[in-house]
C-alpha cells in the first residue's frame, strides 16, 4: 500500500493520536493515504469513529511491535 | 450530527482536561458542541491567567500530570480547546452570574469566547442535546 503522508503521535495519549491526525490530514489530498504511527491503544478505535463520522476511509489497522500503523484514505 | 454540551465548574486541571477533551473530540467529528465555563472555571477564560494545579484529592499526581504535558505525551488543555474552536462547530461560554462575582467584563476573557450568557440561554441551547454533562 502507498502511504502518501506518515502522522507519528507515538508516546502521545487520548486525544493526542486523534487530534494530530486530524491537523495533519488538512495537508493531504482526497484520495491519498494517511498512516498514522500511535502507542495509545485507544488510538485505533478513536481514529475509526472519527473516520466513519467525517467520511474519510478507515483501511485498516496493523501492529509492529508496541505501535500502531492506522491507514485512512482521505475522502473528497 | 449529535450535539454535546458540558458545564464545567472548575479550574483544576484534572476537570479542563476531560472537558475540553471531549467538547474538541466531538467537534472534530463533525459534532456540534458547547462549553459552559461556570463558577471557578470561569478564571481559566482570563486572559493572562494559566491554571496550574489539580483538585487537591490528586496533588500527589500534579507533578505525573506537568511532565506529561511538558513532554508533549499529554495535549496541554488550552492546545486542546484552541483546536476544537478552530472546527467553527465549538461554541464556548462564559457565565454571566460568576462574571460579576469575579468582577470580569467580557474585554478581561480570552478572544475566542463566544459569549457571556446565563443560566436560562444555556438550558435553552442544551435541550435539545444528546449528551450533557456537568464537570466540576
Amino acid at each position: 500500500m502507498n502511504v502518501d503522508l506518515i502522522v507519528d503521535a507515538r508516546y502521545k495519549s487520548c486525544p493526542g493520536p486523534l487530534l494530530t491526525l486530524v491537523e495533519a490530514i488538512t495537508r493531504a489530498s482526497p484520495g491519498q493515504i494517511v498512516m498514522l504511527l500511535a502507542t495509545d491503544p485507544g488510538a485505533p478505535l478513536d481514529v475509526k469513529e472519527w473516520a466513519s463520522s467525517v467520511g474519510h476511509k478507515f483501511l485498516k489497522v496493523e501492529k509492529v511491535d508496541d505501535v500502531y500503523q492506522i491507514y485512512v484514505e482521505v475522502s473528497g | 450530527m449529535p450535539k454535546i454540551s458540558i458545564i464545567i465548574a472548575s479550574e483544576k486541571l484534572d476537570k479542563l482536561f476531560p472537558a475540553t477533551t471531549l467538547a474538541t473530540t466531538a467537534a472534530v467529528m463533525g459534532w456540534d458542541a458547547e462549553l459552559f465555563f461556570t463558577f471557578w472555571a470561569l478564571l481559566a477564560l482570563k486572559k493572562d491567567y494559566e491554571p496550574k494545579e489539580v483538585s487537591t484529592d490528586y496533588k500527589s499526581y500534579e507533578d505525573d500530570l506537568k511532565r506529561a504535558m511538558n513532554f508533549g505525551f499529554i495535549p496541554k488543555w488550552r492546545d486542546i480547546l484552541e483546536q476544537g474552536k478552530k472546527t467553527g462547530r465549538l461554541k464556548v461560554y462564559a457565565c454571566s452570574t460568576t462574571m460579576d462575582l469575579f468582577k470580569l467584563k467580557a474585554d478581561n476573557l480570552l478572544e475566542y469566547v463566544d459569549g457571556v450568557v446565563s443560566a436560562a440561554y444555556f438550558l435553552n441551547s442544551a435541550k435539545d442535546s444528546n449528551i450533557t454533562l456537568f464537570i466540576s
